[in-house]
């Protein structure tokens, strides 16, 4: 099926009232005729020449544009703050995204003040969101999939393929996996493998992390054997919180502690408080990391990668 | 001034004594009930085997260490809301005064959000907070509600309380807008549960419950004598208006407490009362013994079930007694016509 | 607003008799002879206003935003000779959401002056009593996929109607007495309330994020066939509270008084309930729960108008300007994020409602 986008570019074209955008934008569908289509989630979208004035309304979108060396115009902020996530601002130039709202109340005006030429977006975009958007720019969202650990490459290559810069994204990709045998090789060396968990501590107990997350899949990249203890059902990025009499299902070689607060060492300490988790080898032999859990269990791409696996190799390879 | 007259079915076939005597066996079943059945490994069987003496390392720590002092806090959380529940229905003589229903909840969740935002994180969230949020919203409640007695609305007091949890919840989704990270914490907090509760935790807010249990005993007598009317009340030397005031200070701990260390658990405080009047009959201060009793029965069973219905994970104990709590304020309402108490 | 002392003047059949103080007398002839109708001042005056105000708000609302447009341009862009960027801000994002904002508004406002008399409880707004929490927990349940492939909108229309059937079905049996009504509402609320924390709290943070609308109340890309649906309902329903306006008048007295002066109290109070209900669950389609302005709109217009009749119209016309402007605050005061207008309605409506509730006691309206 072939969505028909009437995009603001083409309604600026065809307006008797050329804008400064509007003759940039011509020039650009003359210099480079060749249109890509893409498959996502609102079925095909046709793209044009290489997207110059991007927007990204989502995380992922953000890392693999910046990892392809686009710095987009604007972006919605991340968890618990009022800019871009720290890990990617590293990465940006002198010129920060523009804020386009928070990513539960997208600011669609906003997005059309930049005029962009091209919008990356969530796969949870909602219908009415996509109709509005769609009308401003072609509008990328990748399709839903079960979770797997490697769907951030597929996201990753279809928003690379969508700014027409697919060699960079395969290049960074490539990079992940490099970086991540490296560390699997060193790991092995050290002999620090074997199981890992990844939770989030609540008061109640224990929430295991699907082991098909992201961050899961490079931890098992990286040589371990991450388990989720068959708790988490097929659709679920987390379990329930796991009751504390049944805590000796996340005891395995390595715990890793997703908190969502700055100071990990804090919920390590809260969680020592409860018998139950004190008793556990993985705590007694100190092998429980503390890890942020914004980049571990939310973000997605690239340089998301990279910065997870720098976590790994900090705990497993000191 | 009339006698209050009390719609819920009187079943005093058995003398009072008898009836206590019952109950109290049936909390010491239950109790024993939680001590055997969790969501882990350990079933009924190995932990009867532990308790007439087999050694067993592992059923020794979930037996002792997780489910004794979740029994005891389950004990300890039905006392306290069905006790506060009796009080403030008593005060407000009105059977639809849930604490609940009166912004407590509300009140709690939005403090933690607040907390959340400042920078504290639900894994190491003080319980201090949620009892304090818990005490304001339920006084704003009762003090905006100016419940005053005979010839008030018993609705007014349960809409007034509806408004204001409402307005709280917006308020707490406007920080949960910005804040993602409380966003994403807060979804565990707001459902009430028994699970992972330590005995540090019943002992930070044992100072509020002993000083509620001591007012409790102090107030009960005019608090009957309130019953009988503001001029019975004053005529036999009793303050009505101060009364009503100790009554929300005691509910308001009393809450407070229970909330803190369990979250918010919805409709307790009016099923065990609406229960509680079925045996007691209108005496008040009956009704108060008959609470003691039955609040923990209820909320043990509620965790009982949420423990096995979901294993390995457990169901939130806050859903649970929603689910059961509805159909009884329904059940209330639906009486010939509303109580006045 | 027809009023019923022309019964008394018209017996007089004559029309040189001046007005009641405070009337307007609209009188013509016709076949039949002399024909008049009584117009109260203050409710024309009330009604005019707010109209106007309502017709200001909108195209001030239409101008500002993260693209300015002038007002003058706002006009040019809605009679389509504007320039292109100017045109698709106006007609294309902000038009469809004043459309939303507008009647949901109104919607909300109506459904709650018509629950608040039926209730003779100025508390009692459809907000309040679960279905709202229905809608929600519908909404959300098709959102973090309950095994439902059925659109949020068409589902929180369903979860509206659920909660209204159960609250009906439990509070039944002798007489639909108001209060029982409510109360029944409130514990159906407060189960469904349980059921989407319980929702929100097994799935992640960016599905818990997709039904964030449908928990608070916005109007940012709203479903069209809804508002569509809404739009008709609110004409219908606004008609139809305006033929029941005398009775709602006399719903505010007790039975006894109403079925004296000839209402069938029972129907009537049966007829005004669904009504309510109706145009709530349809509000709830387009916007999510918003019912803080089933609060503020009749407030308002009890405030202005006077207390010899129930303010239909006026508390529809003061919820759509409610909604707009708490929109145009939301979409403008922290440019460039966006507050969700349940949550402007919420802190704007919060101290009032503190302040209707500390207010010493005094009798409905």
């Amino acid at each position: 099926m072939l969505v028909k986008t009437t995009s603001m570019a083409a309604i600026l074209a065809k307006s008797g009232r050329l804008g400064m955008v509007g003759v940039l934008l011509s020039i650009f569908v003359a210099g480079t005729a060749q249109a890509r289509t893409l498959e996502t989630a609102f079925g095909d979208v046709d793209v044009e020449g290489t997207p110059e004035r991007v927007v990204t309304l989502y995380e992922g979108a953000l890392d693999a544009a910046v990892a392809a060396g686009v710095n987009p115009l604007g972006a919605v902020t991340t968890r618990g703050g009022d800019n871009v996530a720290s890990y990617i601002e590293a990465h940006l130039g002198e010129n920060p995204p523009a804020i386009m709202g928070v990513v539960r109340e997208i600011n669609i005006e906003a997005v059309l003040a930049q005029q962009p030429d091209l919008i990356l977006a969530p796969a949870q975009l909602s219908d009415e969101q996509y109709q509005l958007l769609s009308r401003i720019a072609p509008t990328v969202v990748p399709p839903t999939q079960p979770l797997a650990p490697d769907n951030w490459k597929a996201e990753a290559r279809l928003y690379g393929e969508a700014l027409n810069r697919q060699a960079a994204i395969a290049e960074a990709i490539e990079a992940v996996e490099q970086r991540a045998a490296e560390v699997a090789k060193a790991v092995e060396e050290a002999s620090v493998g074997g199981s890992a968990f990844l939770v989030r501590w609540m008061p109640g107990g224990p929430m295991v992390m699907s082991e098909n997350l992201f961050s899961a899949g490079l931890l098992a990249q990286a040589g371990l054997d991450v388990q989720d203890a068959g708790l988490v059902g097929e659709r679920g990025v987390h379990s329930d919180v796991l009751s504390l009499e049944n805590l000796s299902q996340v005891d395995g070689d390595w715990l890793f502690l997703a908190t969502l607060n700055e100071d990990g060492q804090a919920a390590v300490d809260a969680a020592k408080q409860s018998s139950a988790f004190t008793r556990l080898n993985v705590v007694q032999q100190e092998h429980v990391v503390p890890v942020d859990g914004q980049l571990w269990t939310s973000a997605n791409g690239p340089l998301a990668a990279q910065a997870i696996l720098d976590d790994i190799e900090a705990a497993l390879l000191p | 001034m009339t006698v209050p007259r009390f719609a819920t079915p009187n079943v005093r076939r058995a003398t009072p004594r008898t009836l206590m005597l019952l109950l109290l066996t049936a909390l010491v079943a239950v109790s024993l009930v939680s001590l055997l059945i969790g969501a882990g490994s350990v079933g009924p069987g190995r932990a009867l085997a532990l308790l007439s003496g087999a050694q067993d390392s592992e059923a020794r720590f979930i037996v002792w260490e997780l489910r004794a002092p979740r029994t005891l806090i389950g004990i300890v959380v039905g006392m306290a809301l069905g006790v506060a529940g009796a009080l403030l229905q008593a005060v407000a003589r009105n059977p639809l005064a849930e604490p609940g229903l009166l912004g407590v909840s509300a009140g709690a969740a939005f403090a933690v959000a607040l907390a959340l935002v400042l920078g504290a994180s639900a894994a190491t969230l003080r319980i201090s907070v949620a009892q304090l949020g818990a005490l304001v919203g339920c006084v704003c409640v009762l003090s905006v509600a100016r419940f005053r007695g005979v010839g008030n609305d018993p609705v007014r007091l349960v809409l007034a309380g509806a408004a204001f949890s409402g307005l709280l919840a917006s308020l707490t989704s406007l920080i949960l807008l910005y804040d993602q990270r409380a966003a994403d914490e807060i979804r565990f907090w707001v459902i009430g549960s028994l699970a992972g509760r330590r005995l540090d935790d019943l002992l930070a807010v044992l100072p509020s419950m002993l000083v509620a249990s001591v007012m409790v005993a102090l107030i009960a007598r005019p608090l009957a004598a309130l019953a009988l009317g503001e001029r019975v009340a004053s005529g036999l030397g009793h303050h009505p208006n101060l009364i009503r005031w100790l009554v929300i200070a005691c509910v308001a701990l009393l809450v407070g407490a229970a909330t803190a260390i369990a979250g918010p658990i919805a409709f307790v405080g009016l099923v065990v009362p609406f229960v509680a009047r079925a045996f007691a009959g209108p005496d008040i201060r009956r009704t108060l013994w008959f609470c003691l009793p039955i609040g923990p029965l209820i909320v043990l069973a509620a965790d009982i079930i949420s423990r096995v219905v979901v294993a390995p994970s457990e169901l939130p104990l806050g859903v649970l007694t929603a689910l059961c709590g509805a159909p009884v304020l329904i059940a209330v309402v639906r009486a010939r016509r509303l109580p006045m108490l | 607003m027809p009023f019923s002392p022309e019964d008394q003047f018209r017996a007089d059949g004559n029309n040189n008799v001046p007005p009641p103080q405070g009337y307007w007398r609209f009188a013509w002839r016709s076949g039949n002879g002399a024909n008049s109708l009584l117009f109260e001042q203050r409710a024309v005056v009330v009604n005019l206003g707010l109209f106007g105000a309502l017709l200001l708000a909108s195209v001030i609302y239409l101008s500002l935003g993260s693209v300015k447009v002038a007002p003058t341009a706002v006009l040019q862009a809605l009679f389509g000779n504007a320039d292109i960027m100017a045109s698709f801000v106006v007609q294309e994002l902000r038009l469809p959401r004043l459309a939303a904002a507008a009647s949901t508004g109104a919607a909300f406002a109506l459904a709650g002056i018509l629950m608040q008399t039926l209730a003779r409880n100025r508390l009692a707004t459809p907000g309040i009593i679960g279905i709202d929490n229905g809608a929600t927990a519908f909404a959300v349940a098709s959102i973090v996929g309950l095994g439902v492939s059925i659109a949020p909108p068409a589902m929180a229309l369903a979860g509206a109607t659920t909660a209204a059937v159960l609250t009906f079905g439990l509070a039944a049996g002798n007489g639909t007495q108001g209060y029982r009504f409510i109360v029944a509402g409130i514990g159906v609320g407060a189960v469904f309330g349980a059921i989407t924390q319980l929702m929100l709290a097994r799935v992640a943070i960016d599905t818990a994020n997709a039904a964030y609308p449908w928990t608070v109340g916005s109007l940012s890309a709203r479903p069209s066939g809804a508002l569509q649906l809404l739009m008709l309902g609110l004409v219908l329903g606004l008609a139809t509270a305006m033929a029941l306006a005398r009775s709602l008048t006399l719903l505010r007295f007790k039975d006894a008084t109403a079925s004296g002066l000839g209402v069938n109290v029972k129907r009537r109070r049966l007829e005004v309930l669904l009504l309510s209900v109706a145009l709530t669950g349809l509000a709830v389609a387009v916007a999510g729960p918003v019912g803080m302005v089933g609060l503020i709109g009749p407030e308002i217009a009890r405030s202005l108008a006077s207390s010899r009749s129930v303010p239909v119209l006026a508390a529809t016309l003061a919820g759509a300007l409610v909604m707009v402007l708490a929109d145009l605050a939301g979409r403008t005061l922290l440019a460039p994020i966006e507050i969700p207008v349940g949550i402007v309605t919420a802190v704007v409506g919060g101290p009032w409602l503190l302040w209707i509730l500390m207010r010493p006691q005094r009798s409905f309206t």
